[in-house]
């Protein structure tokens, strides 16, 4: 036991330098990073895109006649008379599962208004008397720049909401004594000849960790 | 190191005994954690301002107190977004009462009314701040727990499911205000329940009371880039928040207390969300509530008694 101590002893001065250089040394360096904290900056955001502009549009989806007069736009779709003769009502054919034959002039139509096809007669809605304005079933002439009592004439409820400000876009002053109330007519939102709205790509989701997303709602 | 080799070498005539020297190294670490605890304080020039500390409650605001505070702010967001702001002091209309219709027939989940309220109401992009949430929800259920709001379908509306946003509903007997310890978020005449940013202490109760999910916190400073921030602001709506203030909607109050409609029903492209003043049996809203089939209130049994009515056409 008597030389263990012995040399115990012997290294202890220099063990004790060992501790206080340690010490020392530790002692700086935790100054220097919290030095460093305290004059660093914090760890930058997730770079998070900005939402695409398009999303933020308030303009209607499609333009209806009064506002392509309005906008002194080409208005040669709505001359028919131009290809058309005059007292000589266009025929219509169909095929033989009694869809009607869009002819090539008028490619751009898509027919898809109502199910089952059923509504697939022109002269429905178009006048045949004279191509440039429309007719209701009742044989009222009605114009191409104030549709809504034509469609109206088969979707009553839906004109009643419309007339009310329940169907269909707003913007403007809610307090018509402050400011004006801008409706959007039935063509501005829906094609005539398909008036389904179709299918458009939604706008981005919030921003976050995916997987946590998937854990929380599982699609079933 | 100039540490002395030898242990009992205690010298009074050196320039540093080793004691001395240690109690430094300590010294100067210690001063350094401490400034290192005390560096956020650096921060808190943009967290508050004098004028803003010793402001008055937002209720005992006299004019010549307003016309000042809305100078200070203007000052705040100029330097701090560098766009000079018109920030106003917008008060309840008399014989207003603002109800909100959202027409689940309609709704297609795009989700621009989401980015529209973004956009126009200053919220931070980055973390990101958003007041509506748009759920996802098979048919048949009403249930909102079925609802998912990280939907990235490429086309929507998807077949098999209904779109429900959600934003603050505007209670009757909104839950957050009564658990807000100092007063900061009240409901106005109009039905508008509104925070004051600068009375808010960030608790964070209004968040867990609503039953909505419709309160949002800042947890660090909002950042909005310089081009995106809207200089139309209301002391109660828009204006810029900091970090560690409750938020929420508020009915656009910048537009609609000028009778404008919200952005959120400006950018509806179905036309699926409608605004008005109940009070007016003229109006669409009330025109909807007495003749649409108004299907819920949300979670009706919680007896808040929303201003917001999800209804259906057919």
């Amino acid at each position: 036991m008597e030389p263990l101590r012995a040399r115990e002893s012997a290294s202890s001065g220099s063990r004790t330098n060992l501790w206080l250089a340690g010490l020392t040394f530790g002692f700086l360096g935790l100054g220097a990073f919290f030095l460093a904290t305290a004059t660093g900056h914090p760890s930058p955001r997730a770079n998070i895109p900005l939402v695409d502009p398009k999303f933020l549009a308030t303009t209607p989806w499609r333009e209806t006649y009064a506002d392509l007069v309005k906008a002194k736009e080409d208005l040669s779709d709505y001359d028919c008379y131009g290809c058309h003769e005059k007292n000589k009502p266009p025929p219509i054919r169909y095929d033989e599962a009694h869809k009607i034959i869009v002819p090539k002039e008028h490619s751009d139509i898509v027919m898809g208004h109502g199910n089952h096809d059923r509504n697939n007669l022109c002269y429905n809605c178009h006048n045949e008397q004279n191509l440039v304005t429309l007719q209701v079933r009742d044989g009222r002439e009605v114009t191409f720049d104030n549709i809504p009592p034509l469609c109206g004439s088969c979707h009553g409820p839906t004109l009643r909401d419309w007339e009310a400000g329940a169907h269909g876009r707003t913007s403007g002053y809610w307090n018509r004594s402050l400011g004006d109330i801008r409706r959007l007519s039935c063509a501005n939102c829906h094609n005539p000849h398909a008036p389904r709205i179709p299918t458009r790509e939604p706008a981005p989701g919030p921003h976050q960790l995916r997987a946590a997303a998937e854990s929380h709602h599982p699609e079933d | 190191m100039s540490t002395p080799a030898a242990m009992p070498d205690r010298t009074s005539d050196a320039a540093m005994s080793r004691r001395s020297f240690l109690r430094g190294c300590a010294a100067f670490g210690g001063l350094t954690a401490l400034a290192a605890s005390l560096a956020p304080l650096r921060e808190l020039g943009d967290y508050t301002s004098t004028e803003q500390f010793l402001q008055k409650y937002y209720k005992e605001l006299t004019p010549d107190d307003m016309t000042k505070v809305i100078a200070r702010i203007e000052g705040e967001v100029q330097r701090q977004y560098g766009v000079r702001p018109h920030v106003r002091d917008l008060r309840p209309m008399d014989g207003v009462e603002f109800v909100y219709c959202l027409n689940l027939t309609r709704c297609i989940g795009c989700r621009k009314c989401v980015h529209a309220c973004v956009a126009e109401n200053n919220q931070s992009r980055s973390p990101e701040i958003q007041y509506i949430r748009v759920l996802k929800m098979p048919h048949g259920s009403m249930d909102v727990e079925k609802g998912n709001h990280n939907y990235d379908d490429k086309q929507v509306p998807e077949k098999g499911f209904f779109y429900m946003p959600i934003q603050c509903q505007q209670c009757k007997n909104p839950p957050c205000v009564k658990v807000c310890p100092v007063n900061a978020t009240w409901q106005e005449k109009d039905g508008i329940t509104v925070i004051d940013y600068d009375w808010c202490i960030g608790c964070r109760y209004c968040e867990a009371a609503c039953p909505y999910w419709a309160r949002r916190f800042n947890f660090t400073k909002p950042q909005i880039p310089k081009e995106r921030i809207n200089p139309n602001m209301a002391y109660l709506g828009n204006r810029p928040r900091k970090q560690g203030v409750m938020e929420k909607c508020h009915f656009c109050i910048q537009r609609t207390r000028d009778g404008r409609y919200p952005a959120c029903l400006e950018v509806c492209p179905v036309g699926a969300r409608k605004f008005g003043n109940i009070l007016d049996p003229e109006s669409e809203v009330s025109y909807i509530l007495r003749e649409k089939r108004v299907f819920i209130q949300l979670k009706e049994e919680m007896g808040t008694s929303p201003r917001f009515f999800y209804y259906f056409d057919k």
